[in-house]
Parts: C-alpha cells; structure tokens; sequence
C-alpha cells in the first residue's frame, strides 16, 4: 500500500514538471500549430541558465539560499526567454508560410543544435552535473512515504503557474488577442492584433514556464545532463496531445496523467521501469488513433 | 540588411586580429621529440573511441592518454630510431563507424597497434578487422567476457581473436567479486539490482547474481532504468517496496550518483554498490553518500607510484584532470603496445614481416602501469587480477578490501 | 553560392570599374599562387605543396592548392575578357572559390601557426600568399558584381546523338575523376596533419569552378542531354559508380566507407518515399533498418542467433523486407486517423519503443546489449565479400565486392524508387502530399496509400539492414537510435525531397564529410543541426531538387529561377 501511495506521489511529482514544459508546446500549437520540437530544449537550456547563475554568484551569495535560488529562477528564465525568442524570430517566422513540414524539421534541427552547443560549449556538460544545494532539503513523511520538499515547490509552482496562465489568457486583453489569433489567425489581424507580437509573447510565456521547470527540475533530482530536454520533451508532448493540443486544462492534466502512467507502469506492468516509457507510447498512439483531438480538445478544423 | 552584415563582419573581423595580434607558436629548435634519433620515420599508434557524441568524455580521456603515453616515449627514445605518433579516429560509439574507422587504420602499414575501443559492440567489428591485418588491439575498456573467451566464457574459454587484449577486468571478476564483499563481509543478504541496461551495466549485474546466489544471498529484484534518465524516483519506490539491505548498481557514474542521493531522500537509506565506473571522484559530486561502495581493478591508487605519476604528467600536459574513467588504463594499453614495439624493432626497421612477432610481443608484455601490473594471459585478459572495493567515507573513495578473487 | 540579394534589374555602381578589377583579380591570384604562404616550419611539420618560404622557384611546378590558385586566376582573366555568356556569374564564381581557397588556407595556417604571425610576417620571413589571394578573390566577386548578374547563359546548341553520347561519356569520366580525388586528397591514412585544410581548400576550388560551369550554362545543357539520352546516362553512371574501384579511391578504407554510405543511401531512399514523395514525417525511420537488421543476423548462423536455421541470404533478405514491412504497415496505421506532425511523433515514439526493446533483448532475439556478434560475412562461389579479389592480373582491394553488391543495391532502390514515383501510386503520394482532402475528393484511397508509402519505405529499409549486419558482422541496438533517424532525414532534406539522386547524394555527404573533416568532429552534430535549420530557411527544394518540388517548395519555377526575389511580399497561407 505504501508503495503505491508513495509512486502516486513520484507520479503526481512528475505530472507538475511535465505539465510546466507541455504548457509552452499546447500554447504555441494552438497559435501557430507548430509542435516545437525544440520546446523541450528550452527547458534544458534554462536549468543549465540556473546553474550558470550560481556559479557566477559571488562565494557569500552561494551560501544564502533566500538570494541565491531567486536569482537561479531569474538567470534560468532569461535564458529560456533569450532562446526561445531568437529561435521564433530566426528560425521559425521566416517559414510561417512555407509547408507544414518545413517549420518541424527546423525544430528538430534546432533541437539537436541547442543539446549540442550546450554539450560542447558549457564546460564539463558532457556528463551529468551535479545542482547546487540551494533548495530546502529534506520533506514531508507519512509512515514509509516520502515527499521532497522540492517535489511539493513543483507541484505548488507548477498548479499556481497554469491557473494564473489561464486566468491571464481569459481575462486579459493581450490574452483575448492570442485566442483570437488561435482561432482565425486573418480575421484576427483585420481586428487589429499584431500576430508577430502575439506569437512572440506566446514563445516568451512557454519559456518562462520551461525556465521555471528547468531549475526546479535540478533542485528536484540534484543534477542535470543534455539529453534532459528530449526526453522530458517527449513527455510533455505527449501530455499535451493527450489532453488536447490547444487546451490549457487539458495539457496539465495530461501531464498529471502521463506521470502517474510512467511511475505505475514501471511498478506494475510487465516488463518494469525499463518499458515504462513504452507504455506513455502506447498511450500516446491510441490517444491519437481513436481521440486525435485528445481529451479536451475540439476536432481538428479544416482550415481554409 | 547587407549594410548592418558588412558591419558586422567588419566588427568580428576585427575582434579576430586583435586576439591573434601577430603572435604564433613557433617553436625554437625543430620539431619536438629532442635529442631522439628518429631517422627511420613515423610509427602510428591508432585509437579508436568515440570522440563525438555523448560518450565523448570518455572517448577523449581514451585519446589524450594515449597521445601522453606516446610523448613519453618520444622524449625516452623508447623505439630507437622512430618517432610515434597517435592517430585517433572517432567510431561515435557506431559499430559500422568503428569498422570504418579501423579499416582507415589497417590500411596505413605504419599502425603498430591500435587503442580501443570504449564500447563492446564496437569493439566486435574492429576485432575482426584488425585481426585480418595482424595488428594487435589492447582495449582500456571492453569488459564484456565474451570478447576474449568467446560466448562460454566460464564453462569452454576459447580465445576469440589473437590479436585482441585489454588491460581492463573483466564483469565475471569484479561482479562476483563485489557479490563476495557485500553477501560474506558486509552481510547483506537481500540485494536488489539495477542497471543501465548497457553492456558494461548489465554484464556486471549478471555476472553478480550468479555469484550472490552461490554465496547464499538473494536478489529480490532487478529493475532497469535509462541510460539517459535523471528521475529514478519511480525505480526507487519500486525497489523500497522490495526492503533490500543493499542496492547493486550495474553501469556509470553519471546516473550513480543520482540515484544514490535520491535513494537517500526518498528514505531508502540503504549503501549502493557499484563497479569501476562508479568509482570517480564525480559519483560523489553527483550525490554518491557515505557508505557507498565500488569495486576498482588494481590496488589503490594512493599505494601506486605509477598512478600518482600518470595524473601528475596528464595534467601537465592538458591542464585539467580530463582523464576520466578509462584514462589511466588508455595509458596503460599504449605503453603495452609501444613497450612491445620497442621490443620488436630492436634497433632494426618496422616491416610487415614483423607483425607476427608484434603480437607475440604484447602478448608477453609486462610492466607496472598506473592501474598495477599489466600482463595479458593466455586469452588475452588481463592477469591483473587484484580487486579493491572502496567505500566513500567522509566525502572521499576509501579503500576498505584489497585481494584477488578466487571463487 | 552567395547568399547576397542578385537584384540583376539596376545596373551596378561597380561597372565602370569591371573590366579593371577583373583584370587585377586575376593577376593578383597569379601572383598569390607563386608566393610563399607560411612564414615558417609549423609545429606539424611544412604546409602542403612547398608553401613555406618558398618562392617560385625550380623544381618549377605548382601543385595542389597553389595550382588551384593559379588556374582559378588565368580563368578569371578569361571569363573577363572572352566572349562568354552570362560573364559576370562566372567571374564571381571564380572569384567565391577563389576566395574560399584562400581563406580556408589562410585560416588554418592561422590556426595552427598560433597567430597572422604566421601569414604574414614574422621573425622577417614574409608569406602575404594568402592574402594576396583573399584579395584577389574578392575584386574577383566584386567585378562579377560589376559586370552584371545576368540570367543563366542559355545553350541553344543541337548535337547529334554521338557527339551527345560523348560529350555524356566525357563528363561523367570527368565526375569519377573529381569524385576519386576528392576521396583521396589529402592521402587516406592517418599521416597528413593538414587533409582537413586540403580537403576543404579543393571543395572551394570544385565549388568555383562548378560555379562557373553552371553561370555559363553549361550544366543546364549538359542536363537536359542528359534528360534526352536518359538510358544512355544512367547506364554510363553506373558503369562509373563501378569503376570506382579502379581509381585511385579503390582502396579498402574507401571501398568500406563507400559501401557505407551505399546502404545509407538504400534506406534514405526508401525514406525518401515516405518523406519526400508521399510527405510523411517519420522520425523513426531507422528502427526498419534494425529490424531488417536483426531478422538477418538471426538466420545468419551466428553463434548468439535465436533461431537455430541458416537461410541463405537471398532468402533472409526476403523475410528482413518482409517483417519490416509488416512493421511498417503497423508504425503506418495511425496515418488512418492521425496527420502530418502528429504522425511524426507516433513514428518517433515507435522507434524509442523499438530501441528499448532491442535493448532488452524483447524475446530474445536482439541479445539485448551484448550484440549479436560474428555474422558471417556473404560469400558468393566460395568468395568471401570481405577478402580482396584479383581478375586476371587485376587484384582488387577487400571490400570491393561489397561494393559492387552495394551499388547494385543502391541502383535498384533507385530503379524502385523512380518507377513508384511516375507511377499511379507515385501520383497518388504526391497528390496525398499537396492536398489531402483534395486528393480524397478525387477519388484515391489517401489511408491505403499512406500505409503503403510506409509498407514500401520499411521493406527498403529492411533489405538495406540485412546487407548492413552481413557487412558489419555484428547487430546492436546502438547503431538505430534516434540520432540515425535524424541522419537519415538530413540526408534525404540535404540532397532534396522526393528527389532519386538527392538522397544519394546527401548520405554520400554525410558520411565523407566528417571522414574528412576530422578537425571539425566535435561539432558534428551541432553542424549537422544547424544545416537542417538553414536548409530549411535558403534551399528547403535541397542539392538536388526534385523538378516537380521546388516549383511549389521554393516558389521558384522549373528552371529554378526565383519568381519573386522580393522578400516580405505576402504568399498565399498554404495551411
């Protein structure tokens, strides 16, 4: 009993980093229907951002959680943000028109780019890298179950952050622009929005998320390596397919649900965690073979 | 736009000049190598390991420590009347690029012998390649038995390719040698396993479970988690589930190290066991804990000389200790070869006739290496086979067991 | 070649001046050739072709490089004085190789000389080659720019069919030439310090002049011949793919590499077919491979193969394509329901399915991380494939028959490959690619012929990976992972989308480049990444464009001229 409560805890854990990454994936498909590849990326690139930031800290600064870890959050952002803006402004807007499979294979493209600048320009990236320990240690412990403080930050960062998104995408007005550019991206323009800024806005809003992701990514596990992006990547795409690429809502509960099949599968299933990602897989295929729209997704529209 | 990018380039092209000023490197009195006589011409050492890709860490402490090895016996005059060289080639952990990689090699009448290779299912294709051209391969890291001893390895040993050695130990020495020390000195008897599920990993945990089983031990589960995961709280849960006294980790430090300290946060407070590729001064930056166990091949370093002289030359020579795990025995396979060239040159010229007595030569090579004595028996292994097992106390690897394991 | 705006319309500010700065380009390179380049003995021994210190003086022959230098000079004097077609593309052609000869050996004498120390003057030895030609060149391209960028020279001249036959002939055997030495310049082994230098320096000549050959208009009317005798061509191509070893290349090393990059090509082409022709992403492509792969080295009587059976190979390769194919008919039925991108990553989640699987030895059938070592090697009347082989007094490197059994491979990919493409099922692909509700409405069974595209592309795949386990004697996991795939894709997008020799030419790319470009490995794939990115951006039709792609691709129309140079213009939305 105590060992499936404890992997609904790992699993939930894992759902509230997932849903942080999916959220830029679901946001920027439902504007500009590209899966950026690369999103997963960003998130790798903003936990080595964190890390970075740290190391430049002044010795004395090191040393206070309460300046450190706030800055770590800053540094880890900017990257994201940096990166993710001259990726939108460079690789993907010069070809919003051209064919749909043009812009995905510059993600990949990209994707592979980032993984390798950050494996041969950031010094020792080619293994793992330890994180600094500036996170509360320690955690909540019920009978033979344990939760790491972190892994409650993450959770509570993760749910507070997509109530807020949502809440800002509904009630504001730069968040009415977005839907309206999701839903009719001309009629949109007629009315007055500038899709450049709006698409721009939504890759700086799925950075902030990634960054925020990557470095509580690091505080979570302790330590950090290149081919995180790619596979936590893949994770939170299938999360947002699974709740409905375009959905809010739906990404972040898909990223709950894909945690916990990752962690009960590997605990049940036949074949143990080393086919735990087989069955996310599996999920992912019949998801898209019997509800391509996903759980709250509306039919894909034929677009004129 | 082409004014800003004329702009731009003129802006870098002026950067360039300012930091390469007017300088070089040339150097004062020739070419290195000194006083050696070297008028017989270049002989090349090759080395095959991946020098791309995400094993590139250890492919290049593969290359540099063979180019230190060579330099060494540059400045010795260890082969008279040559001078050597390294030519590394990158295999990218490809077995197809390794071939081709070795076929590049064997081509080249002036490669004596070759490094490598780092991953066992590259070193397959090289093996027959190499050993159509009668040119010895001494590999730092091939720990898969079947290399040697053919696919009976414990019940009919056959050798596999003459030309095939390694300085390093085998999984069926160090695997029941670690299932040895944690059933019969430490008194663990419900062991659970995970590996990476590679070659290296895998073998090891095999060759383990064989051996705890013997002992009277049980293994009370196996899981394997990614070669490339950082989150093993769900492979945790699951093991915790199953109370094991300890956990066997079969594979490198890069995920060692994290899940040991996770182990520990998630209250699984149990030591973590592990092999040579464990035993790195990174695993307990990575979150290793104390009380964490690795077996290594040879005696402590702290007793070698040779170990001690092998770090201090190679951060000489490259600035930084970049050896990683596979350094000290790149170093080792390189003086095996050139020691054996030395031998088979003798004061005469290299010629493809004296291929034959090249192997031969490796084969009968022995010295002190910076991992202890280096010899090869009759299958090519290494006869080194003293094992230590090392424990991390108080934030350093200390040695606790060295001995030879007998069964 | 350049990436500067050709707005031919207004004429240059520059023209006045062409003819001078032609004239003083070329001269400027016919000086720089007989300078010395390097003004001392660089730690890895002297720069190629007695470029240290020396200048022109006796033995008086210029090679490598130098001779490069030379000839690009008295061209561009040529091209700027003598009645040519489309003048000023061909002399910026020249000048671009012109300059990438220079800087290309400039910088790395830079480099490994540790400083302009070493290219210009230093303990007073003086070596201004590489500067003089860096200059030279760029009067070079600005003169072209001078003259006047004019459309690419048209050829209205008729030959009759032998003239043709041999003009074909000669251009070919010119191609094998330039391939050969390509391969082997800079030496094969590991002696040369500076083949990286070599190789690039004679790629920037090839490209300028190529450059040139195209700006004249030779190309276009040697492809059109080429187009009207295409039996003729392609018979003598392949004679020239066969006699390959018979050059200087014909060596093990390059016979292996060859054959290497042969069965790349195979499985890009049938990747080519999903991709390219019927506009399926697949990101796990290269998991058919290893299942054809593994299908082989199990009926190969290996020591590891699960089942006990020896087939012979032929048979072996049937069942390789047939259970890939199986495969891919089932990776492809998700295309029923699901499109474009999201099929992309159901076909990425089947090849992680599929490496892990083989990673843990699933059914024991992969043998999991040990490998299945010791395939034997194919052997044809008691030939083994991996031994050298002599005809007559003719003793071939080993590996040739691979070789040969390889190109016959490739060519019948090819064969495959072309018939589909101008076939009813070809048609159907590339309708299914434009418009798929389109090409529903008009009748064609877009769910039948999608799985089809992926029937076919895996069973290609699957007979490439079974010659692939024979030729490499041992199957692992590790060799059809992720980053495979995506070699695999940049292979087909570099040499371009649905086109036949595109994707021979991009796998042949992929593997000589980093064999050659051993100072650059590191950054293999970070290079490799960023060509994806940029191809997309310039050249999305790739090397080689398929005629009917780059006229939708690129908007240009078939001759490949840009319809509308104008950036910002806005296109009709295609989503």
């Amino acid at each position: 009993m105590s060992v499936l409560l404890q992997q609904l805890a790992n699993g939930v854990i894992q759902g509230a980093l997932i849903a942080l990454i999916a959220l830029g994936y679901t946001m920027v498909y439902g504007i500009i229907q590209l899966i950026n590849f690369a999103h997963g990326e960003v998130f790798m690139v903003a936990s080595y951002g964190g890390l970075a930031t740290f190391t430049l800290l002044p010795d004395d600064l090191k040393k206070s959680p309460a300046v450190a870890l706030p800055l770590m959050f800053v540094g880890g952002i900017v990257v994201a943000v940096v990166v993710a803006v001259i990726m939108e402004r460079f690789a993907y807007r010069p070809l919003r028109n051209a064919p749909r499979l043009a812009p995905l294979i510059t993600a990949l493209g990209v994707s592979v780019f980032l993984q390798e600048a950050v494996r041969v320009w950031y010094p020792d990236a080619t293994s793992n890298l330890p994180y600094p320990k500036v996170f509360p240690e320690g955690g909540l412990s019920f009978g033979s179950v344990n939760i790491a403080w972190t892994g409650v930050l993450l959770v509570a960062l993760s749910v507070g952050l997509s109530i807020i998104l949502q809440a800002y995408i509904n009630k504001s007005r730069m968040g009415r622009a977005m839907r309206a550019t999701a839903q009719d991206p001309d009629t949109a323009k007629l009315m007055g929005v500038n899709p450049d800024r709006v698409i721009v806005l939504t890759f700086i809003f799925g950075a902030v998320l990634a960054g925020v992701a990557g470095v509580m990514f690091g505080g979570y596990l302790s330590n950090i390596n290149i081919d995180m992006g790619f596979q936590n990547g893949i994770f939170a795409f299938t999360a947002a397919v699974l709740g409905g690429v375009g959905s809010i809502r739906g990404a972040v509960i898909g990223a709950f649900i894909i945690g916990l099949i990752k962690t009960l599968a590997g605990q049940y299933m036949p074949g143990g965690t080393q086919y735990d990602y087989v069955w996310i897989f599996v999920v992912l295929i019949l998801v898209l073979v019997f509800r391509p729209q996903g759980l709250f997704g509306e039919p894909e529209r034929v677009r004129a | 736009m082409r004014k800003h990018s004329v702009k731009s380039a003129a802006i870098v092209g002026a950067t360039l000049l300012v930091v390469a000023a007017c300088g070089s490197n040339k150097e004062e009195g020739g070419t290195a190598g000194g006083s050696c006589d070297t008028s017989k011409g270049t002989l090349t050492v090759g080395v095959v390991a991946p020098l791309s890709g995400n094993l590139s860490a250890l492919g290049i402490g593969i290359k540099q420590s063979a180019e230190l090895a060579v330099d060494e016996a540059n400045q010795k005059c260890t082969v008279k009347g040559y001078k050597l060289t390294v030519s590394a080639q990158d295999d990218e952990a490809n077995p197809a690029k390794g071939a081709q990689a070795a076929t590049k090699l064997s081509t080249d009448p002036n490669v004596v012998g070759v490094v490598g290779t780092l991953n066992s299912s590259v070193a397959q294709t090289v093996q027959p390649i190499l050993r159509d051209k009668k040119i010895p391969q001494v590999s730092p890291a091939n720990t898969n038995p079947t290399l040697t001893r053919g696919n009976d390895f414990l019940t009919a040993p056959k050798r596999q390719f003459d030309n095939y050695f390694r300085v390093c130990a085998t999984d069926d020495l160090q695997g029941p040698y670690a299932a040895n020390y944690l059933v019969e000195k430490a008194g663990k008897k419900k062991i659970a396993i995970i590996t990476d599920g590679k070659t290296y990993g895998a073998g090891l945990a095999a060759e383990l479970t064989k051996q705890v089983t013997k002992k009277g031990g049980q293994i009370v589960g196996q899981e394997t988690v990614g070669e490339k995961d950082t989150d093993f709280s769900g492979v945790i849960a699951k093991v915790k589930g199953l109370a094991p006294e300890a956990v066997y980790y079969g594979g490198e430090y890069p995920a060692a190290g994290p899940l040991s300290k996770q182990m520990a946060s998630a209250g699984l407070n149990v030591p973590l066991m592990g092999g040579d590729g464990i035993f790195d001064p990174k695993f307990i930056e990575l979150g290793g804990k104390e009380g964490d166990l690795a077996t290594s091949v040879g005696a402590p370093t702290e007793s070698l000389a040779t170990a001690k002289a092998f770090v201090d030359a190679y951060k000489k020579k490259f600035g930084k200790e970049d050896y990683a795990a596979y350094g000290a025995f790149s170093y080792d396979s390189t003086n095996a070869i050139i020691g054996a060239l030395a031998k088979t040159v003798d004061g005469g010229a290299w010629d493809e006739s004296k291929r034959d007595a090249m192997l031969t030569n490796v084969g009968s090579y022995s010295g002190s290496g910076a991992t202890g004595e280096i010899k090869f028996d009759q299958y090519g292994d290494s006869t080194n086979k003293v094992l230590t097992v090392y424990s991390v106390t108080s934030g350093k690897w200390k040695d606790v067991q060295t001995g030879e394991f007998t069964g | 070649m350049s990436t500067v705006d050709t707005s031919s319309g207004k004429r240059s500010a520059l023209a006045p001046f062409s003819k001078p700065l032609a004239a003083v380009g070329g001269v400027l390179a016919i000086v720089a050739a007989l300078l010395p380049w390097v003004t001392f003995s660089l730690n890895d021994g002297n720069w190629p072709d007695k470029s240290t210190l020396q200048f022109f003086d006796a033995p008086f022959a210029l090679t490598g490089f130098r001779w490069h230098v030379l000839l690009l000079g008295v061209l561009i004097l040529v091209a700027a004085f003598a009645p040519i077609p489309s003048k000023g593309r061909v002399v910026r052609a020249l000048g671009w190789g012109l300059t990438l000869v220079s800087f290309v050996n400039a910088a790395y004498i830079t480099v490994k000389g540790g400083g302009l120390g070493a290219i210009t003057a230093l303990d007073g030895a003086v070596a201004f080659g590489s500067i003089v030609g860096l200059v030279a060149g760029v009067l070079a391209i600005l003169a072209g720019y001078g003259i006047g960028i004019e459309p690419v020279g048209e050829w209205k001249v008729k030959v009759s069919t032998p003239v043709a036959y041999l003009v074909l002939l000669l251009s070919f055997a010119a191609v094998l030439y330039a391939v050969a030495a390509m391969l082997t310049t800079g030496g094969v082994g590991a002696s040369n310090p500076y083949a990286g230098a070599i190789f690039l320096s004679f790629l920037g000549f090839a490209a300028g002049v190529l450059g040139a050959l195209s700006g004249v208009g030779f190309i276009r009317w040697l492809s059109a011949l080429s187009e009207q005798h295409r039996v003729f061509s392609v018979i003598v191509l392949a004679a020239c793919a066969l006699l390959l070893p018979f050059t200087d290349a014909g060596n093990e090393y390059w016979m292996t590499v060859a054959a290497n990059i042969g069965i790349y090509a195979a499985t890009a082409i049938g990747l080519n077919i999903v991709v390219g022709l019927a506009g399926l992403l697949d990101l796990g492509y290269v998991a058919f491979m290893g299942i054809g792969a593994l299908v082989a080295a199990n009926f190969s009587g290996a020591a590891t193969a699960h089942f006990g059976v020896t087939l012979p190979f032929p048979v072996a390769a049937v069942i390789a394509a047939v259970v890939a194919g199986i495969f891919g008919a089932i990776v492809g039925s998700p295309t029923l329901r699901v499109r474009g991108d999201y099929l992309a990553i159901v076909t990425l989640a089947f090849g992680e399915i599929f490496t892990r699987s083989a990673q843990n030895n699933i059914g024991g059938i992969t043998n999991g991380s040990n490998a299945i070592p010791g395939i034997p090697p194919l052997s044809l009347f008691g030939a083994e494939f991996n031994r050298s082989v002599s005809f007559g007094a003719v003793k071939l490197p080993a590996g040739v028959l691979y070789y040969i059994l390889i190109v016959l491979l490739v060519a019948a990919t090819m064969a495959v490959f072309a018939n589909l493409k101008f076939s009813r099922i070809g048609r159907a692909w590339i309708a299914i690619r434009e418009d798929e509700d389109a090409a529903r409405a008009m009748g064609i069974r877009t769910g039948k012929m999608k799985i089809l595209a992926f029937l076919i592309g895996a069973m290609l795949a699957g007979v490439a990976g079974a010659v692939f386990a024979h030729k490499n004697g041992t199957v692992s996991y590790e060799s059809f992972k992720f980053l495979e795939s995506v070699t695999l894709l940049a292979a087909v997008i570099l040499g371009g989308m649905g086109s036949i020799p595109g994707a021979v030419l991009g796998a042949a790319l992929l593997f000589v480049l980093p064999e050659k470009l051993r100072d650059f490995e590191d950054y293999r794939l970070m290079i490799f990444g960023l060509a994806l990115i940029l191809i997309m951006r310039f050249r999305p039709q790739g090397l080689i464009p398929d005629r009917h792609r780059r006229a939708e691709l690129a908007d240009e129309d078939i001759g490949g001229a840009p319809v509308d140079e104008v950036h910002g213009v806005p296109k009709e939305a295609k989503a």
